[in-house]
């Protein structure tokens, strides 16, 4: 009995010590793979003692892990994951404030107001339109989300699903103010009328535009800049009617097991290091002081977007999301 | 016939050894009632309860409420009957072709059969929009407009997945048949056509019906296929995915889960037939059969064999294509690069997924042969529940599955260990796919004659002896298609496993998955290309490895 007790607190002790190494941390994020692994050279040069393990997987598969793990959460911190999935009153009962002289710095639209969440970045709603693909169908380059309604796109446009896809959800929630906009509505369930193809994620409709399959995607301006430096015949529209965005919200982990070093890595994520970083990659760099590079501007993005973007309520769009979508398959299908 | 034939076997049943059956299905249904059941309920329990837990018929109240649904199921029932009776069209003539046929280049069937298997499912949905899609290849290059979004792109995903499964259970049926029936039927006028419907038919009618229930309960909820090509055509799996991961409406997903248990009843029927004798093996097998002469009959089996596989290699030879292009559709110029660069993940996945699917193979089969080895045996009350039980599996979305993996062992007893580890991979990858691996054992073991399973018993044989001297010898074939087939497709699952991913542990097809929405097509196709020739290298190994191993027991 005595031997086994001796195994068992060795076997115990060495799973402490596979876990609970002093700064290992375990950070769940959406950001895509290719720019997470330069943030993180770029974190480990600024913050040397800390090693970061990041689980990266698309927003709504995070959501729905972080909820199934809620009883036992296995992660330190979250980084870079929608808003609006992340103030999901489930999840957001997991988080905990955290604060920093960089996280304190961020514009108060960027920061939840109890400091349980900030967002350095974030993406706008905007169209990948196919030149080419337009051109072989004889059809004319839309402007605005109004022009999406005409009949002459019908078929020829790949929309997310607002119910599988934050993008779709960011479109439907931004132009119809919630749900609480009428004619937004009309505007949302309009454009679905003309969908060739519902796609689950956000960024699925602009690759389906720049290999030619539909002519537009609506999609985030990340994915149709990233089509333009691949070489694609793609043109990035930010409909003149409304902009729809979201922000990338990151968070401390009220389970947290390493309290110390999340707290100082999530603080460098808000940091003007990390934001010149963050322009190779995001339309949307909320960081005081960062501005658009010259080649966002020349692919068609805002000079001033971070000042000009309309307010939007998080909280509200991720308490409201179901019955929103409830409503919009009632209209829709 | 076949009534009077039960009624004059069924005495002999007594005098069997009851106890060596019970031993071989105790570790079967233990690992099923752990790995399977007990997540299965933790996910569907959500279905009857609300937010605080309290019983609740809500949910299901809700089905009704959503427009969608209806619809949606009902296509899921059209696309489910349809791609059956394509798949088992095809399907049946191509195993024909393997074990009925003198056509020369088997190997090339075999060959190609395995694409679609190697292939992670996601990567086969990217090669048919590239091949068939809007602007994919065939539009460019021959200006014929091509559309594959909705139903029949549907279709066609679905047979190319379901293709490989249906040949390799009708093979196991038609593997090692005696040439006696054939010659007798021969010499008594029957034509090659009636030989075919008197002889062949009834000894393929279980597998016909296994493979039939499989194909068709794997059409209704797998959505990998669905989300790529479905267009507006939305089925029941979609709605499960945006429920659980846009909505995070677990319980709705459960919900739904349930409905798509429904058609996991008729593997009732299946063990009914199981339990029939009429199609099994033959007392003494004598001369195996060898396909007569019979140019008409290969001609037209090699035609039906051409047209099923050609879309196959389509396919994966556009993703081949794609993979080695510098920016497809529009600079078709050829590269490497996308083979060396841009891949975040590296190659390490493909082997920790090799690793995994190594694992879940070797537990697969041993666990498998031993529950269709125990239920030859056991009486009709224990093997009818455990027969739907081990059908189940293919009525459960791999996504239902991973998600009561995180619901179950999170916390809990095992979760120190188990949790984040391979073994839980491999042990998702088993589940999900038991029932196709346990239906095509089953069929193999119903070429085991029953007299010389009854010979070795009567000579004194116990348990072991009749497994090794017996049913080996006999149900060898279908044991190797299994434990191939468990590899395949533990090599290429993501549905399941995409919850079951943590930072240290990477895989495969996670990898694939990640290049696509990170918006790198030709680096995915790439991946997937490497994923392709790494399982095809370690079939070969094993293959080979399998050979010596055959070779040396013979020499000693």
């Amino acid at each position: 009995m005595h031997v086994y007790r001796q195994i068992g607190s060795v076997l115990a002790l060495l799973a402490a010590c596979g876990s609970v190494r002093a700064g290992d941390l375990t950070v769940y994020s959406a950001l895509e793979s290719d720019e997470i692994a330069i943030y993180l050279a770029a974190a480990k040069k600024a913050l040397p003692d800390i090693d970061v393990h990041v689980l990266r997987l698309s927003s709504g598969d995070l959501a729905a892990r972080l909820l199934a793990e809620s009883a036992e959460p296995r992660n330190d911190a979250i980084w870079g994951m929608a808003v609006t999935d992340m103030l999901d009153p489930r999840i957001a009962a997991l988080l905990t404030p955290v604060h920093g002289s960089n996280i304190d710095r961020m514009p108060a639209s960027f920061r939840g107001s109890d400091s349980t969440w900030f967002a350095p970045t974030g993406y706008l709603a905007a169209l990948c339109v196919n030149r080419d693909a337009l051109a072989e169908r004889g059809l004319p380059m839309p402007h605005t989300w109004r022009d999406l309604t005409s009949p002459m796109y019908r078929g020829q446009i790949a929309m997310p699903d607002p119910a599988s896809s934050g993008t779709g959800y960011m479109v439907l929630s931004s132009l119809s103010d919630a749900g609480r906009n009428a004619e937004g509505m009309r505007l949302v369930t309009d454009i679905a009328r003309n969908v060739g193809q519902e796609t689950l994620s956000g960024s699925a409709p602009c690759k389906l535009a720049r290999i030619g399959e539909f002519p537009i995607g609506i999609s985030f301006a990340f994915s149709a800049m990233q089509s333009i430096r691949q070489g694609y015949p793609v043109t990035m529209v930010i409909p003149a009617d409304g902009a729809g965005y979201e922000l990338e919200g990151s968070a401390m982990m009220k389970s947290a097991s390493h309290v110390a070093e999340a707290r100082r890595f999530l603080d460098w994520t808000a940091s003007a290091d990390a934001a010149a970083l963050y322009r190779g990659f995001k339309e949307i760099v909320a960081t005081p002081g960062s501005e658009p590079t010259d080649e966002q501007l020349r692919q068609g993005l805002p000079a001033h977007l971070v000042a000009t973007l309309p307010a939007r309520d998080f909280a509200t769009a991720a308490r409201e999301r179901a019955a929103l979508i409830a409503r919009f398959k009632q209209l829709t299908r | 016939m076949g009534e009077y034939v039960s009624s004059v076997v069924a005495p002999r049943a007594i005098a069997r050894p009851r106890f060596g059956a019970a031993l071989l299905l105790a570790l079967p249904l233990l690992g099923l009632l752990l790995f399977f059941v007990h997540p299965l309920l933790t996910v569907l329990w959500r279905s009857v309860t609300d937010a605080n837990g309290a019983f609740t018929l809500a949910n299901y109240g809700r089905l009704l409420d959503d427009p969608g649904l209806p619809r949606a199921a009902l296509r899921s029932l059209s696309i489910g009957v349809a791609t059956t009776f394509t798949t088992m069209a095809f399907g049946l003539c191509l195993a024909m072709t393997l074990h009925r046929s003198r056509l020369r280049g088997k190997f090339l069937i075999r060959g190609a059969l395995l694409l679609p298997m190697l292939a992670p499912s996601l990567v086969l949905g990217l090669g048919l929009v590239c091949l068939l899609g809007r602007n994919g290849l065939v539009h460019r290059l021959t200006g014929i407009p091509t559309d594959i979004y909705g139903f029949w792109g549907l279709l066609i995903a679905n047979t190319l997945y379901g293709l490989p499964q249906v040949v390799i259970i009708v093979s196991a049926a038609l593997e090692r048949t005696p040439a006696r029936h054939y010659d007798a039927a021969a010499s008594m006028g029957a034509t090659p056509w009636r030989q075919f419907i008197d002889v062949t038919l009834p000894r393929l009618r279980f597998a016909l019906l296994a493979a039939a229930f499989l194909v068709f309960t794997e059409t209704l909820t797998d959505f990998g296929s669905a989300v790529v090509v479905g267009g507006s055509y939305r089925v029941l799996a979609m709605e499960i995915y945006s429920e659980v991961v846009g909505q995070l409406d677990f319980a709705m997903g459960a919900t739904l889960g349930v409905v798509l248990l429904a058609p996991a009843l008729l593997s009732v029927w299946l063990g009914r037939l199981a339990k029939r004798r009429q199609d099994s093996g033959d007392a003494s097998p004598g001369r195996a059969l060898v396909p007569e002469h019979h140019p008409l009959r290969d001609a037209v089996l090699g035609t039906v064999a051409a047209i099923a596989l050609l879309p196959v290699v389509a396919v994966v030879g556009t993703v081949a294509y794609v993979s080695a292009v510098k920016l497809w559709p529009y600079d078709r110029t050829l590269t490497l690069a996308n083979y060396t660069g841009g891949m975040p993940d590296g190659y390490g996945p493909v082997a920790t997924s090799l690793g995994v699917s190594l694992l879940a193979a070797v537990v697969g089969v041993v666990m498998i042969f031993a529950l269709s080895a125990g239920l030859r045996r056991a009486s009709p009350r224990i093997a009818r529940p455990l027969q739907v039980l081990a059908s189940l599996p293919a009525a459960v979305p791999g996504m239902v599955l991973g998600l009561g993996y995180v619901l179950t062992f999170n916390h809990g007893a095992l979760s120190g260990w188990f949790y984040g580890s391979a073994a839980i991979v491999a042990a998702c990858s088993l589940y999900h796919y038991h029932a196709q691996a346990f239906l095509t054992m089953q069929t193999g073991m119903r070429q085991v004659p029953d007299a010389l399973e009854d010979a070795v018993a009567s000579f004194g044989g116990d348990t072991r002896h009749v497994l090794r001297d017996a049913v080996l010898p006999f149900a060898m074939p279908a044991a190797i298609s299994t434990f191939f087939y468990l590899f395949m497709r533990s090599l290429v699952t993501l549905s399941g496993v995409i919850f079951l991913v943590t930072p240290g542990l990477g895989l495969a097809s996670v990898a694939v998955m990640r290049l696509d929405e990170n918006g790198f097509l030709a680096q995915a196709a790439a991946y997937a290309m490497c994923v392709v020739v790494a399982g095809a290298l370690a079939l070969g190994a094993m293959r080979l490895l399998l050979h010596v191993l055959k070779d040396r027991r013979h020499v000693a």
